[in-house]
Protein backbone atom coordinates (compact mmCIF):
# COMPACT_ATOMS: atom_id res chain seq x y z
CA UNK A 1 0.00 0.00 0.00
CA UNK A 2 2.55 2.49 0.74
CA UNK A 3 4.19 1.74 -2.69
CA UNK A 4 0.95 2.99 -4.21
CA UNK A 5 1.10 5.51 -2.61
CA UNK A 6 4.80 6.37 -3.45
CA UNK A 7 3.92 5.95 -6.90
CA UNK A 8 1.15 8.68 -7.19
CA UNK A 9 3.62 11.19 -5.12
CA UNK A 10 7.50 11.02 -6.11
CA UNK A 11 8.58 14.30 -4.75
CA UNK A 12 8.68 15.17 -1.21
CA UNK A 13 6.44 18.58 -2.02
CA UNK A 14 3.78 15.96 -3.69
CA UNK A 15 3.68 13.96 -0.80
CA UNK A 16 0.28 13.09 0.85
CA UNK A 17 0.77 15.71 4.37
CA UNK A 18 -1.01 14.14 7.65
CA UNK A 19 -0.94 15.78 10.81
CA UNK A 20 -2.87 13.72 14.02
CA UNK A 21 -3.98 15.33 16.55
CA UNK A 22 -5.30 13.78 19.57
CA UNK A 23 -8.23 14.88 22.29
CA UNK A 24 -9.09 14.07 25.20
CA UNK A 25 -12.79 14.10 23.63
CA UNK A 26 -14.53 11.69 26.39
CA UNK A 27 -13.41 14.21 28.99
CA UNK A 28 -15.19 17.16 27.28
CA UNK A 29 -18.65 16.66 29.45
CA UNK A 30 -16.69 18.16 32.22
CA UNK A 31 -16.09 21.71 32.52
CA UNK A 32 -13.16 22.89 30.53
CA UNK A 33 -11.63 26.03 30.19
CA UNK A 34 -11.96 26.41 27.00
CA UNK A 35 -15.06 26.06 24.89
CA UNK A 36 -15.52 23.80 21.47
CA UNK A 37 -15.54 26.97 19.74
CA UNK A 38 -11.75 26.79 19.86
CA UNK A 39 -11.20 23.44 18.50
CA UNK A 40 -13.83 24.83 15.37
CA UNK A 41 -11.49 27.53 15.13
CA UNK A 42 -8.28 25.24 15.10
CA UNK A 43 -9.63 23.00 12.78
CA UNK A 44 -10.88 25.72 10.47
CA UNK A 45 -8.25 27.59 10.09
CA UNK A 46 -6.01 24.65 9.15
CA UNK A 47 -8.76 23.60 6.68
CA UNK A 48 -8.31 20.27 5.84
CA UNK A 49 -8.81 18.24 2.58
CA UNK A 50 -9.93 15.32 4.64
CA UNK A 51 -10.67 14.73 8.54
CA UNK A 52 -10.06 11.13 9.52
CA UNK A 53 -12.57 10.62 12.50
CA UNK A 54 -12.62 7.71 14.75
CA UNK A 55 -16.32 6.82 14.01
CA UNK A 56 -17.92 3.86 12.24
CA UNK A 57 -19.27 3.79 8.64
CA UNK A 58 -22.70 3.38 9.65
CA UNK A 59 -22.89 5.72 12.05
CA UNK A 60 -21.66 8.11 9.76
CA UNK A 61 -24.23 7.33 7.10
CA UNK A 62 -27.14 6.78 9.40
CA UNK A 63 -26.27 10.47 10.70
CA UNK A 64 -26.55 8.65 14.12
CA UNK A 65 -23.97 11.36 16.34
CA UNK A 66 -25.94 10.96 19.94
CA UNK A 67 -23.57 8.76 20.99
CA UNK A 68 -20.13 10.42 20.22
CA UNK A 69 -17.94 12.79 21.71
CA UNK A 70 -19.43 16.55 21.84
CA UNK A 71 -15.92 17.15 20.19
CA UNK A 72 -17.37 15.09 17.19
CA UNK A 73 -20.61 16.06 17.61
CA UNK A 74 -21.02 19.45 18.34
CA UNK A 75 -17.59 21.14 16.31
CA UNK A 76 -15.88 18.93 13.81
CA UNK A 77 -18.59 17.29 12.40
CA UNK A 78 -20.92 20.64 12.13
CA UNK A 79 -17.52 22.34 10.94
CA UNK A 80 -17.17 19.88 8.08
CA UNK A 81 -21.13 20.24 7.19
CA UNK A 82 -20.43 23.31 5.97
CA UNK A 83 -17.07 23.85 4.74
CA UNK A 84 -14.96 22.15 2.26
CA UNK A 85 -13.68 19.35 4.49
CA UNK A 86 -14.78 15.85 3.77
CA UNK A 87 -15.32 13.43 6.60
CA UNK A 88 -13.96 10.37 6.60
CA UNK A 89 -14.83 7.54 9.17
CA UNK A 90 -11.84 5.62 9.41
CA UNK A 91 -13.36 2.77 12.53
CA UNK A 92 -14.03 -0.58 12.19
CA UNK A 93 -17.42 -2.21 13.27
CA UNK A 94 -16.66 -2.98 17.13
CA UNK A 95 -14.35 -0.19 18.37
CA UNK A 96 -13.40 -1.14 21.79
CA UNK A 97 -14.61 0.36 24.88
CA UNK A 98 -13.32 1.67 27.54
CA UNK A 99 -10.65 -0.47 29.61
CA UNK A 100 -12.47 -1.29 33.26
CA UNK A 101 -11.28 -4.31 35.65
CA UNK A 102 -12.63 -5.50 38.79
CA UNK A 103 -10.75 -4.85 42.56
CA UNK A 104 -7.87 -2.64 42.47
CA UNK A 105 -7.13 -2.50 38.96
CA UNK A 106 -10.32 -1.32 38.54
CA UNK A 107 -9.60 1.54 41.61
CA UNK A 108 -6.44 2.43 39.87
CA UNK A 109 -8.23 2.76 36.79
CA UNK A 110 -10.53 4.95 38.04
CA UNK A 111 -7.71 7.12 39.77
CA UNK A 112 -5.78 7.51 36.15
CA UNK A 113 -9.16 8.43 34.78
CA UNK A 114 -9.44 11.48 37.32
CA UNK A 115 -5.67 12.35 36.46
CA UNK A 116 -7.07 12.15 32.30
CA UNK A 117 -9.95 14.59 33.37
CA UNK A 118 -7.73 16.91 35.72
CA UNK A 119 -5.48 17.18 32.39
CA UNK A 120 -8.10 18.38 30.24
CA UNK A 121 -9.74 20.54 32.88
CA UNK A 122 -6.42 22.40 33.17
CA UNK A 123 -5.65 22.79 29.23
CA UNK A 124 -6.03 26.66 28.61
CA UNK A 125 -6.64 25.50 25.29
CA UNK A 126 -6.43 22.96 22.98
CA UNK A 127 -3.46 22.53 21.43
CA UNK A 128 -2.06 22.07 24.82
CA UNK A 129 -4.00 19.19 24.72
CA UNK A 130 -3.29 18.63 21.44
CA UNK A 131 0.45 18.02 21.65
CA UNK A 132 3.37 18.95 24.27
CA UNK A 133 3.70 18.12 27.90
CA UNK A 134 -0.01 17.31 28.65
CA UNK A 135 -0.36 15.53 25.75
CA UNK A 136 2.49 13.12 26.54
CA UNK A 137 1.47 12.17 29.92
CA UNK A 138 -1.96 11.41 29.37
CA UNK A 139 -0.69 9.69 26.51
CA UNK A 140 1.37 7.55 29.46
CA UNK A 141 -1.96 7.81 31.56
CA UNK A 142 -4.03 5.47 28.52
CA UNK A 143 -0.89 3.12 27.98
CA UNK A 144 -1.47 2.42 32.23
CA UNK A 145 -5.42 2.28 32.12
CA UNK A 146 -5.28 -0.64 29.27
CA UNK A 147 -2.39 -2.57 31.08
CA UNK A 148 -4.21 -2.70 34.23
CA UNK A 149 -7.35 -3.84 32.50
CA UNK A 150 -5.70 -6.85 31.22
CA UNK A 151 -3.88 -8.23 28.16
CA UNK A 152 -7.53 -8.97 25.63
CA UNK A 153 -8.33 -5.33 26.73
CA UNK A 154 -4.79 -4.10 25.91
CA UNK A 155 -4.75 -5.94 22.74
CA UNK A 156 -7.54 -4.53 21.38
CA UNK A 157 -6.84 -1.27 21.82
CA UNK A 158 -3.59 -2.14 20.03
CA UNK A 159 -5.76 -3.86 17.45
CA UNK A 160 -7.97 -0.47 16.91
CA UNK A 161 -5.31 1.92 16.48
CA UNK A 162 -3.42 -0.50 13.77
CA UNK A 163 -7.15 -0.70 12.29
CA UNK A 164 -6.97 3.12 12.29
CA UNK A 165 -3.30 3.48 10.90
CA UNK A 166 -4.28 1.11 8.21
CA UNK A 167 -7.66 3.16 6.91
CA UNK A 168 -5.50 6.75 6.88
CA UNK A 169 -2.96 4.78 4.39
CA UNK A 170 -5.67 3.58 2.37
CA UNK A 171 -6.80 7.62 2.57
CA UNK A 172 -4.14 8.91 1.54
CA UNK A 173 -3.52 5.63 -0.96
CA UNK A 174 -6.95 6.68 -2.87
CA UNK A 175 -6.31 10.63 -2.64
CA UNK A 176 -2.67 11.02 -2.65
CA UNK A 177 -1.18 15.00 -2.16
CA UNK A 178 -4.12 15.88 -0.54
CA UNK A 179 -3.92 17.35 2.82
CA UNK A 180 -4.88 14.62 5.66
CA UNK A 181 -5.85 15.60 9.45
CA UNK A 182 -6.67 12.74 12.03
CA UNK A 183 -8.80 14.10 15.06
CA UNK A 184 -8.89 11.34 17.18
CA UNK A 185 -8.01 10.16 20.71
CA UNK A 186 -4.60 11.01 21.98
CA UNK A 187 -3.68 7.59 23.29
CA UNK A 188 -3.79 6.71 19.11
CA UNK A 189 -1.41 9.60 18.77
CA UNK A 190 1.98 8.04 19.07
CA UNK A 191 1.24 4.62 17.05
CA UNK A 192 -0.37 6.24 14.25
CA UNK A 193 2.00 8.04 13.68
CA UNK A 194 5.17 6.23 13.37
CA UNK A 195 3.34 3.80 11.37
CA UNK A 196 2.20 6.64 9.12
CA UNK A 197 5.73 7.47 8.92
CA UNK A 198 7.24 4.42 7.54
CA UNK A 199 5.54 5.14 4.16
CA UNK A 200 7.44 7.11 1.67
CA UNK A 201 4.29 9.15 0.19
CA UNK A 202 3.14 10.59 3.41
CA UNK A 203 4.77 12.79 5.34
CA UNK A 204 3.57 13.16 8.93
CA UNK A 205 3.98 17.22 10.18
CA UNK A 206 2.94 19.02 12.92
CA UNK A 207 -0.72 20.38 12.84
CA UNK A 208 0.84 23.63 12.03
CA UNK A 209 2.46 22.96 9.58
CA UNK A 210 -0.19 21.07 7.63
CA UNK B 1 -0.65 26.72 5.03
CA UNK B 2 -0.09 26.31 1.28
CA UNK B 3 -3.13 25.24 -0.31
CA UNK B 4 -5.91 25.66 1.55
CA UNK B 5 -9.07 26.64 -0.46
CA UNK B 6 -9.50 30.03 -0.22
CA UNK B 7 -12.67 31.71 1.30
CA UNK B 8 -15.42 32.72 -1.00
CA UNK B 9 -16.04 36.00 -1.02
CA UNK B 10 -19.83 37.10 -0.16
CA UNK B 11 -22.19 40.07 -0.92
CA UNK B 12 -25.56 40.11 0.41
CA UNK B 13 -28.09 41.66 -1.55
CA UNK B 14 -31.03 42.96 0.00
CA UNK B 15 -33.38 46.18 -0.31
CA UNK B 16 -34.14 46.23 3.45
CA UNK B 17 -30.88 47.86 5.70
CA UNK B 18 -32.76 45.82 8.43
CA UNK B 19 -32.44 42.66 6.71
CA UNK B 20 -28.60 43.29 5.17
CA UNK B 21 -27.80 43.94 8.91
CA UNK B 22 -29.59 40.60 10.30
CA UNK B 23 -27.32 38.57 6.94
CA UNK B 24 -24.23 40.47 8.19
CA UNK B 25 -24.79 39.22 11.87
CA UNK B 26 -25.94 35.93 11.13
CA UNK B 27 -22.74 35.24 8.53
CA UNK B 28 -19.94 37.35 9.13
CA UNK B 29 -18.29 34.64 11.11
CA UNK B 30 -18.78 31.28 9.05
CA UNK B 31 -16.12 29.39 8.39
CA UNK B 32 -14.56 29.78 4.75
CA UNK B 33 -17.04 32.72 4.06
CA UNK B 34 -15.31 36.65 3.49
CA UNK B 35 -18.58 39.08 3.97
CA UNK B 36 -17.32 41.64 1.39
CA UNK B 37 -20.46 43.65 1.88
CA UNK B 38 -23.77 44.20 1.96
CA UNK B 39 -26.09 46.28 -0.77
CA UNK B 40 -29.25 47.23 -1.44
CA UNK B 41 -28.81 48.36 -5.29
CA UNK B 42 -26.84 46.34 -8.44
CA UNK B 43 -23.83 49.04 -8.40
CA UNK B 44 -22.71 48.59 -5.06
CA UNK B 45 -22.80 45.43 -5.31
CA UNK B 46 -19.77 45.04 -7.91
CA UNK B 47 -17.98 47.62 -6.07
CA UNK B 48 -17.58 44.80 -2.95
CA UNK B 49 -16.24 42.00 -5.47
CA UNK B 50 -12.40 41.63 -5.91
CA UNK B 51 -11.37 40.34 -9.02
CA UNK B 52 -10.18 36.74 -9.49
CA UNK B 53 -11.60 35.50 -6.32
CA UNK B 54 -14.71 32.99 -5.47
CA UNK B 55 -17.38 35.63 -5.12
CA UNK B 56 -21.42 34.80 -4.59
CA UNK B 57 -24.30 37.13 -4.17
CA UNK B 58 -26.97 36.05 -1.73
CA UNK B 59 -30.03 37.63 -2.99
CA UNK B 60 -32.91 37.96 -0.69
CA UNK B 61 -35.61 39.52 -2.28
CA UNK B 62 -39.37 37.66 -2.00
CA UNK B 63 -40.69 36.65 -4.40
CA UNK B 64 -37.40 36.13 -6.34
CA UNK B 65 -37.38 37.68 -9.89
CA UNK B 66 -35.86 36.48 -12.98
CA UNK B 67 -35.36 40.10 -14.39
CA UNK B 68 -33.68 41.11 -11.40
CA UNK B 69 -30.50 38.06 -11.60
CA UNK B 70 -30.67 39.14 -15.12
CA UNK B 71 -29.13 42.33 -14.21
CA UNK B 72 -27.54 40.70 -11.21
CA UNK B 73 -25.66 38.27 -13.35
CA UNK B 74 -24.70 40.90 -16.49
CA UNK B 75 -23.27 43.17 -13.44
CA UNK B 76 -21.13 40.72 -11.46
CA UNK B 77 -21.18 37.69 -14.12
CA UNK B 78 -18.40 35.73 -12.69
CA UNK B 79 -19.79 35.13 -9.28
CA UNK B 80 -22.04 32.47 -8.24
CA UNK B 81 -26.05 34.42 -7.79
CA UNK B 82 -27.77 32.68 -4.29
CA UNK B 83 -31.30 33.03 -4.04
CA UNK B 84 -33.64 32.58 -1.23
CA UNK B 85 -36.72 31.14 -1.65
CA UNK B 86 -40.12 30.14 0.48
CA UNK B 87 -40.13 27.13 -1.23
CA UNK B 88 -38.47 24.75 -4.21
CA UNK B 89 -41.19 25.26 -6.72
CA UNK B 90 -39.78 23.98 -10.39
CA UNK B 91 -42.32 26.57 -11.77
CA UNK B 92 -40.30 29.33 -10.00
CA UNK B 93 -36.65 27.54 -10.13
CA UNK B 94 -36.07 27.14 -13.23
CA UNK B 95 -36.98 30.35 -14.77
CA UNK B 96 -34.20 31.56 -12.24
CA UNK B 97 -31.86 29.20 -13.34
CA UNK B 98 -32.79 30.21 -16.91
CA UNK B 99 -31.91 33.93 -15.82
CA UNK B 100 -28.58 32.91 -14.68
CA UNK B 101 -29.27 32.12 -10.72
CA UNK B 102 -26.18 29.66 -9.86
CA UNK B 103 -28.84 28.18 -7.31
CA UNK B 104 -31.92 28.56 -4.77
CA UNK B 105 -31.95 27.81 -0.97
CA UNK B 106 -34.83 27.88 1.05
CA UNK B 107 -35.02 30.20 3.39
CA UNK B 108 -36.42 27.26 6.27
CA UNK B 109 -32.55 25.81 5.95
CA UNK B 110 -30.39 25.72 8.78
CA UNK B 111 -27.49 28.14 8.91
CA UNK B 112 -24.76 25.02 8.30
CA UNK B 113 -26.81 24.27 4.79
CA UNK B 114 -26.88 28.22 3.72
CA UNK B 115 -22.98 28.36 4.37
CA UNK B 116 -22.22 25.39 2.31
CA UNK B 117 -24.82 26.73 -0.09
CA UNK B 118 -22.72 30.07 -0.44
CA UNK B 119 -19.47 28.62 -0.95
CA UNK B 120 -20.78 26.10 -3.38
CA UNK B 121 -22.34 28.94 -5.47
CA UNK B 122 -19.32 30.84 -5.25
CA UNK B 123 -17.99 28.15 -7.15
CA UNK B 124 -20.36 28.33 -9.97
CA UNK B 125 -22.24 25.07 -9.00
CA UNK B 126 -25.51 24.52 -9.11
CA UNK B 127 -26.89 24.96 -5.16
CA UNK B 128 -30.52 23.21 -5.03
CA UNK B 129 -31.75 20.09 -2.70
CA UNK B 130 -30.34 17.12 -5.13
CA UNK B 131 -34.03 15.54 -5.51
CA UNK B 132 -34.79 19.03 -6.79
CA UNK B 133 -32.04 19.45 -9.12
CA UNK B 134 -32.32 16.72 -10.86
CA UNK B 135 -35.95 17.49 -11.85
CA UNK B 136 -34.75 20.97 -12.57
CA UNK B 137 -32.05 19.61 -14.68
CA UNK B 138 -34.46 16.69 -16.68
CA UNK B 139 -36.40 20.15 -17.12
CA UNK B 140 -33.73 21.97 -18.68
CA UNK B 141 -32.52 19.13 -20.10
CA UNK B 142 -36.06 18.81 -22.06
CA UNK B 143 -35.80 21.83 -24.05
CA UNK B 144 -35.84 24.55 -21.50
CA UNK B 145 -32.25 24.75 -21.93
CA UNK B 146 -29.79 27.35 -20.73
CA UNK B 147 -27.13 26.36 -23.59
CA UNK B 148 -26.54 24.13 -25.85
CA UNK B 149 -24.36 21.22 -24.28
CA UNK B 150 -21.18 21.17 -26.74
CA UNK B 151 -20.74 17.28 -27.39
CA UNK B 152 -22.86 14.60 -29.07
CA UNK B 153 -23.61 11.11 -28.17
CA UNK B 154 -20.84 9.03 -25.75
CA UNK B 155 -19.62 7.31 -29.03
CA UNK B 156 -18.55 10.88 -29.68
CA UNK B 157 -16.22 11.67 -27.34
CA UNK B 158 -12.80 12.51 -28.07
CA UNK B 159 -11.38 9.97 -25.16
CA UNK B 160 -13.41 7.51 -23.16
CA UNK B 161 -14.71 8.77 -19.35
CA UNK B 162 -12.96 6.28 -16.77
CA UNK B 163 -15.20 4.84 -14.33
CA UNK B 164 -13.83 7.73 -11.59
CA UNK B 165 -15.29 10.36 -14.04
CA UNK B 166 -18.21 8.17 -15.19
CA UNK B 167 -18.85 8.16 -11.01
CA UNK B 168 -18.57 11.92 -10.89
CA UNK B 169 -20.92 12.23 -14.13
CA UNK B 170 -23.72 10.97 -12.79
CA UNK B 171 -23.60 12.50 -9.03
CA UNK B 172 -23.14 15.82 -11.28
CA UNK B 173 -25.87 14.79 -13.32
CA UNK B 174 -28.14 14.26 -10.17
CA UNK B 175 -27.72 18.15 -9.06
CA UNK B 176 -24.46 17.09 -6.36
CA UNK B 177 -22.14 19.81 -5.07
CA UNK B 178 -18.62 19.68 -5.25
CA UNK B 179 -18.48 18.68 -1.61
CA UNK B 180 -21.52 16.53 -1.54
CA UNK B 181 -19.70 14.25 -4.53
CA UNK B 182 -16.71 14.42 -2.57
CA UNK B 183 -18.41 13.33 0.62
CA UNK B 184 -20.31 10.52 -1.07
CA UNK B 185 -17.27 9.09 -3.12
CA UNK B 186 -14.81 10.10 -0.09
CA UNK B 187 -12.45 12.23 -1.67
CA UNK B 188 -11.24 16.07 -1.35
CA UNK B 189 -13.18 18.33 -2.73
CA UNK B 190 -9.98 19.12 -4.81
CA UNK B 191 -9.61 15.76 -6.47
CA UNK B 192 -13.64 16.32 -7.74
CA UNK B 193 -12.91 19.04 -9.14
CA UNK B 194 -9.48 18.26 -11.35
CA UNK B 195 -12.26 15.03 -12.29
CA UNK B 196 -14.36 17.56 -13.28
CA UNK B 197 -11.74 19.83 -15.26
CA UNK B 198 -11.11 16.61 -17.25
CA UNK B 199 -14.68 15.60 -17.91
CA UNK B 200 -15.46 18.82 -19.28
CA UNK B 201 -12.53 18.75 -21.42
CA UNK B 202 -13.70 15.35 -22.73
CA UNK B 203 -17.16 16.54 -23.17
CA UNK B 204 -16.33 19.72 -24.71
CA UNK B 205 -18.64 21.06 -22.01
CA UNK B 206 -17.78 24.88 -21.96
CA UNK B 207 -19.52 25.23 -18.15
CA UNK B 208 -20.57 22.82 -15.54
CA UNK B 209 -24.44 23.42 -16.70
CA UNK B 210 -23.84 22.15 -19.86
CA UNK B 211 -22.32 19.18 -19.10
CA UNK B 212 -24.81 18.41 -16.33
CA UNK B 213 -27.29 18.28 -19.03
CA UNK B 214 -25.02 16.42 -21.41
CA UNK B 215 -24.94 14.39 -18.80
CA UNK B 216 -28.76 14.12 -17.87
CA UNK B 217 -29.77 14.02 -21.72
CA UNK B 218 -27.40 11.07 -21.82
CA UNK B 219 -28.81 8.83 -19.07
CA UNK B 220 -25.83 9.42 -16.36
CA UNK B 221 -28.18 10.90 -13.91
CA UNK B 222 -30.07 7.66 -13.51
CA UNK B 223 -29.54 6.39 -9.91
CA UNK B 224 -27.20 3.43 -9.64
Amino acid sequence: MGQNVANHASHDDQRTRVAVIGTLAEFHREPIPYNLGALVRLVSELRPDLLCLDLTPEKWQRGDFDGLPPEYREALLPLSHQTDIVVVPIAGQHPPAEPTAGGWRGRAIAVLRRWLAYLQRTAPNPAAVVEGPRHHLADLLYEAMAWLAGPETYRAWKAHTDYLSRQVLEVARRDPGRRILVAVNLRHCHHIRPALARHPGIRVVPYTQL
Amino acid sequence: MPGTMADTHLVIFAHAALHREAWRALLSGQPGIRLAGAAGDLAAVTSFLPAGQPGAVLVDQSPPRPDLVRRLKAAVSDCGLLLLVNTYDLGEVIPLLQAGATGCISRDSPVGDLARGIIAAGRGEIVLPPAIAGRALAALARGESVGEPGAGSVADLVEPLSDREAEVLRLLAQGLTNKDMAQTLVLSVRTVEAHLRSIYGKLGARSRTEAALWAVKHGHGLPE
